[in-house]
């Protein structure tokens, strides 16, 4: 497999009060060119973080990225500076990650002028209108201000920022939570048609199911900082292996009133990321947990090819001989 | 109007209410009309800005004044309009007879109260029982909301956040309340943590026999919920019936159309159906269907007026031209 970003054993963890908190913990993936990874995972399981580390928003506690081949587990000061033309974010939250004080055209040419990537004002212009039509932003709103708009049209603003310099990578963080489903469709279908036009390689961030499964090729879902388990978009949601992930999906709620459900209820919340006790992180909600569960770490390890799973019974689980 | 148990305890008739803003009057809820009986559970969805939450605060009559203003309308429980109520007589209704669960638990809760004395407050404010029976009924409420009552001395901060919209909902059904008013109550709550509050919530409302008017804008939710469901677009229902005539039966171009845009997970679709455009700004909305812009399935009638609201077979109710033939009007 062509190997766009590699990712390995990639930790980051937090010094607080009250001890080590693993953010995110040995998480390792590749992804292929024109690919999209789609994470999922709870409030808290690290993914946003997952997100930012890799891009070098926050420094990675260790691990190693590689990058088109290239290690960029340590960059300096000035390769960290032009990853930025390669890999660009789009954040979650439209109202929060704007400038209030910035109009459209300053927001969306601020990149542009950081790279000098244009020559000229003309040249400016050029560009961001070119950018503008690109994510469906009408003309007349080059000088407004993000205040004026919606949510979905201040996404596209976030969208066409994060496109200004072309890149090849973009971390998706969770673009459409915020946006009603009529407006969620256009963002994502704006999404989809711009990678196939440019070629674009994402990390799709999101706790909703529905859109990871819509737009993903893999899928890696998380817990508690650790990945449970990875395989295709298909193959995750026809045969959920790990226990965490088959809970997951069963919680769902589902519009078509003629399915039947089958819920499995997980017990208790989400467990402190801070210092965390050896074993599966998972245990302590799991309804398949035994002792060794709360003593050994799970490795991920190779079920069916291309469907890894974290957990020491995903075979008696899952019936599997 | 009977007060039999089977009469729809709750009737809201031509309810009106807008916002008078310096930049004109937002018409937030323009005449809406529902029923309901004792048990059901009625979901209000729709988008951002449809009048959800004002129709809510409407029942509750606490939209905001200024600069809201309920304009006109009836809202008659068990026969009684309580638009006509004092503000006195309404404070006895609301943490009784009617309560609410507001979207977001974090912002709803005291911080320097503990969670019991929040439960005992509503029980001491509205029935006659010393403090300490206060404690223990805040207590067994606790219990059956799934928190042990050792918690009782807590306070918001020491709990999680589906923990503290239990508290949230210990709260709203400590006086046995007729209506359960929920605004978005696991929005903000993550899928496995939103399955278990809304299975205590319907493992309750069972219990207690509450009616329950849940707001949300997750079909998901409304499904697994609802017995009745009303559609509302910029501050009208559009669609109401059954929850299987609204999901099975769909009429409405718009509740359509919403069903088209979500991402399913039981189905493998290529690309997503987006609705065109935008909801209308309420402060100019037309004097024709205010879907139109968007509606796919517009004809030139549709811009020449208000569609009237047609019932098109055992209380479905859609408020469309499309269907004007098929019955005659509602009223």
């Amino acid at each position: 497999m062509n190997k766009f970003l590699e990712v390995k054993n990639l930790k980051k963890y937090y010094e607080t009060s009250r001890g080590v908190l693993h953010a995110v913990d040995s998480v390792s993936f590749s992804l292929a060119k024109g690919e999209t990874l789609g994470v999922v995972g709870e409030s808290g399981c690290g993914k946003s973080t997952l997100g930012q580390t890799i891009l070098h928003l926050r420094k990675p506690t260790d691990g190693e990225i590689y990058f088109n081949g290239e290690d960029i587990s340590n960059p300096s000061k000035k390769k960290r500076h032009d990853l930025c033309r390669d890999m660009q974010i789009i954040f979650q939250d439209p109202f929060s990650s704007l400038n209030p004080r910035m109009t459209v055209k300053q927001i969306i040419s601020e990149p542009l002028k950081i790279f000098n990537a244009v020559k000229n004002k003309a040249e400016l212009d050029e560009r961001v209108a070119k950018l503008m039509e690109t994510v469906g932003l009408a003309k007349r709103f080059v000088n407004t201000y993000p205040h004026e708009l919606d949510g979905g049209r201040r996404q596209r603003i976030g969208i066409a920022r994060a496109l200004a310099l072309e890149p090849s990578f973009i971390v998706c963080d969770e673009p459409v939570s915020a946006l009603d489903v009529s407006i969620q469709a256009q963002v994502l279908n704006l999404m989809q048609d711009l990678q196939e036009q440019l070629n674009l390689t994402y990390i799709f961030i999101t706790h909703d199911l529905s859109v990871v499964k819509h737009i993903s090729n893999n899928i890696m879902v998380m817990y508690l900082g650790v990945v449970v388990e990875r395989t295709s978009s298909q193959g995750l949601f026809a045969a959920p292996l790990h226990p965490y992930t088959k809970a997951l999906l069963s919680a769902i709620p589902h519009s078509d009133i003629d399915v039947p459900r089958d819920r499995i209820l997980l017990r208790g919340e989400i467990s402190s990321p801070i210092e965390p006790p050896p074993g599966c992180r998972f245990a302590k909600r799991c309804n398949y947990a035994t002792e060794k569960c709360f003593a050994e770490d799970p490795v991920m390890e190779e079920i069916y090819p291309g469907h890894e799973v974290a957990c020491h019974h995903v075979k008696e689980i899952n019936a599997i001989p | 109007m009977s007060t039999n148990e089977n009469a729809s305890f709750l009737e809201v008739k031509n309810l009106v209410i807008h916002y008078e803003t310096d930049n004109g009057v937002v018409e937030a809820v323009n005449n809406i009309s529902f029923k309901m009986n004792r048990g059901e559970t009625l979901s209000l969805v729709g988008e951002t800005g449809a009048g959800k939450t004002t129709t809510a605060l409407g029942l509750l009559n606490l939209v905001p004044n200024p600069p809201g203003r309920i304009i006109a309308g009836e809202i008659l429980l068990n026969g009684e309009n309580l638009l006509k109520m004092s503000a006195h007589q309404m404070q006895k209704i609301r943490g009784s007879k009617i309560t609410m669960i507001f979207q977001d638990p974090m912002t709803s809760l005291n911080p320097i109260e503990t969670v019991g004395e929040q439960i005992s407050e509503v029980i001491r404010l509205h029935n006659k029982v010393s403090r300490s029976e206060a404690a223990q009924m805040a207590c067994d409420m606790l219990e059956k909301v799934g928190i042990p009552a050792e918690r009782y001395g807590d306070y918001p901060h020491q709990f999680s956040g589906g923990m503290k919209q239990r508290v949230v909902i210990a709260i709203a059904l400590a006086c046995d309340p007729e209506l359960l008013i929920s605004d978005e109550p696991t929005s903000a709550l993550d899928v496995t943590i939103q399955a278990q509050v809304l299975d205590t919530m319907r493992q309750l409302k069972k219990e207690l026999k509450t009616s329950m008017l849940m707001i949300t804008h997750d079909l998901g939710v409304v499904a697994e919920t609802s017995d009745n469901v009303a559609v509302m677009y910029a501050g009208e229902i559009v669609e109401y019936g059954t929850l299987r005539q609204v999901f099975k039966d769909t009429r409405h171009p718009y509740t359509q159309a919403l069903f088209d845009s979500l991402p399913d997970i039981n189905k493998n679709v290529k690309r997503l159906i987006p609705i065109k455009g935008l909801t209308p700004d309420p402060s100019s909305l037309p004097n024709y269907c205010s879907f139109y812009d968007r509606c796919t399935k517009r004809m030139e009638e549709c811009k020449k007026t208000d569609p009237a609201v047609v019932d098109v077979g055992d209380g479905h109710l859609v408020k469309c031209l499309l269907f004007a033939s098929e019955r005659s009007g509602h009223e």
